[in-house]
């Protein structure tokens, strides 16, 4: 599996055109899918996240190589899917009402991915009424929501009380992340945790669906 | 002291007679104070709440729109406002340079001209604007203005990836705004007191982007823009949202800044004390009062006390109080009166 170390070093380098590469070999030669992804797609994430972490990485290093992880699952995915594999959970995720920053959901959307949650993502501008429907036909585990306003953040707490009236909120978990949100607005408004960045949102999200 | 005069000592090195004050704010909530506070112009609400606001003088664009479509701006750009409940924003309802993926394709796109500029009404209004107030003219925050034009995980991305692209854009971009500030420098020779300077290489708990990239891609041009500013004799407002630290000795010695705006405090690393014990001979800090917290949801006495922690804290250095960054509409109005009410009672200096 020598060569497969090159489907590491391409997400972590950001290298899309030979993330797709190797992994359409791998999979050609019979490279068993849910390999790929546990052994060296999530490590590679993990390894990016940790990097971000440590002030090596910045935004743009994040993107490229949560590019280059999507171009390899988008291969995978469909196999995975075929097989019936379960994933870590499942995500419904999306920017709150009023606010279109997607910057930080998209990476924290892809980190999530990379660390073999489905994402479903809703894009920017969710009505709470969106994130139940998704919620309820998707049978999803977890809610991500964020806003990077002040101005737009009470749109959080008017979508968890939108859960409670619809008698879904028992059955998810709520996390929520953007500039302005605190450990202690999060608690204020009734979610399960809050993280100030994508490599955060993916540990809080493997410690909420583990809980 | 005017106005005026306490930002002309603060920059001098020299102790105004009370700590400056600066205001920055949507229209909204310009709007909703002056109709609370009984006041009929900006003006009005200066001198009600004691700011020493700095007036913006910009000239008009001539050509309004981008060639064959009504809809864009000179850049080629198109806004959506966007409803939040208690108001609204402009969003980029489009990414003109989204598709493109060579240099040859930014060679040929229409670039706005430094000539579609009303020069002589700039003139005019120049010479119009108050006296016991410094004038600010210019603005330059090139990186910016490309994410709008490509998008912004394009743009950021390309920092790594398409740096021959990126470079070609911001080139661009630099070329009209140094040709536009040129003039107008030249127009205000001794009427513009400053001009704004600007690029958010900060986040929220880290800078956005690698020090080489910034070093690579960014700084060299500020420094040319601050260079034909001071040439004139025109001091550097500069800006960075977020947490910055790490980058300042790059501003100061690159870019050669004299203030440093917003100062997020509560980021990692821009703690207050910390940014005066490093850098508190060197630059002047303008803002700090928190407006992510503090000033949105804090209560009165919290925006009190962060203005009383400010004068102590900065004490040993200069800082102009500023909210960080545009009050929102969902700042109470108290909030907005105490920080300026605490800032003259106690700001004496």
């Amino acid at each position: 599996m020598e060569d497969l170390q090159k489907l590491y070093d391409a997400i972590l380098t950001g290298n899309a055109k030979v993330s797709k590469e190797v992994t359409q070999q791998a999979l050609a030669a019979g490279s068993d899918p849910q390999a790929l992804v546990q052994k060296y797609m999530i490590p590679a994430m993990d390894e990016v996240g940790r990097r971000y972490e440590a002030n090596e990485y910045f935004v743009p290093e994040l993107l490229i190589s949560a590019r280059a992880m999507k171009a390899s699952l988008e291969l995978i995915r469909p196999l995975l899917a075929a097989r019936g594999a379960e994933p870590a959970g499942r995500v419904v995720i999306g920017t709150v009402k009023g606010d279109l920053h997607d910057i930080g959901k998209n990476l924290v959307a892809a980190m999530l991915e990379g660390a073999g949650f489905e994402v479903i993502d809703l894009g920017v501008d969710v009505p709470p009424e969106k994130f139940i429907a998704a919620l309820n036909e998707k049978k999803a585990n977890l809610v991500a929501m964020s806003a990077l306003l002040t101005t737009t953040m009470n749109s959080m707490k008017t979508t968890i009380e939108a859960f409670k009236a619809a008698g879904i909120r028992g059955n998810i978990k709520v996390m929520i992340g953007g500039a302005p949100v605190t450990e202690k607005y999060a608690e204020e408004i009734g979610a399960d945790g809050y993280s100030t960045n994508a490599n955060g949102a993916v540990a809080l999200a493997r410690k909420l669906v583990a809980a | 002291m005017t106005p005026r005069e306490r930002w002309t000592a603060i920059f001098a090195g020299e102790k105004p007679d009370r700590i400056p004050t600066d205001y920055w704010a949507t229209d909204e909530v310009t709007s909703r104070l002056c109709k609370e506070l009984g006041c009929a112009d900006k003006e009005a609400l200066y001198t009600r709440l004691n700011i020493d606001g700095v007036i913006h003088v910009n000239p008009e664009r001539t050509v309004k729109h981008f060639p064959g479509d009504p809809q864009a701006d000179i850049w080629g750009l198109r806004r959506t406002a966007i409803q939040y409940g208690a108001g609204s924003y402009d969003e980029f309802a489009n990414h003109p340079l989204a598709d493109m993926t060579t240099v040859e394709e930014l060679h040929a796109y229409p670039w706005p001209s430094p000539d579609d500029l009303d020069y002589e009404r700039f003139r005019k209004e120049l010479a119009a604007a108050p006296r016991h107030r410094w004038v600010r003219s210019g603005e330059f925050e090139p990186f910016l203005m490309y994410c709008a034009l490509r998008g912004m995980e394009n743009a950021m991305m390309d920092l790594l990836v398409e740096q021959e692209f990126v470079d070609t854009a911001l080139e661009y971009i630099f070329t009209y705004h140094h040709a536009v500030n040129e003039r107008i420098f030249e127009i205000g020779k001794g009427r513009i007191d400053v001009t704004y300077v600007a690029e958010d290489l900060g986040g929220q708990t880290a800078l956005l982007f690698g020090i080489p990239e910034i070093r690579k891609f960014i700084l060299p041009r500020q420094k040319k823009m601050a260079d034909l500013a001071r040439s004139y004799g025109v001091h550097i407002f500069y800006h960075t949202d977020g947490a910055a630290f790490d980058i300042i000795p790059d501003l100061l010695d690159v870019t050669g800044i004299e203030l440093l705006n917003p100062i997020q405090w509560r980021c990692p690393g821009m703690e207050r004390e910390r940014l005066v014990e490093a850098y508190g001979r060197r630059v002047i800090f303008h803002g700090a009062v928190d407006n992510q917290f503090t000033l949105p949801f804090g209560t009165a006495a919290e925006v009190r006390q962060e203005i009383l922690d400010n004068i102590r804290i900065f004490s040993g250095a200069r800082w102009i109080c500023a909210p960080c960054h545009n009050l929102q509409p969902v700042t109470p109005t108290v909030n907005i009166t105490t920080m300026y009410e605490t800032i003259h009672e106690f700001g004496r200096m």
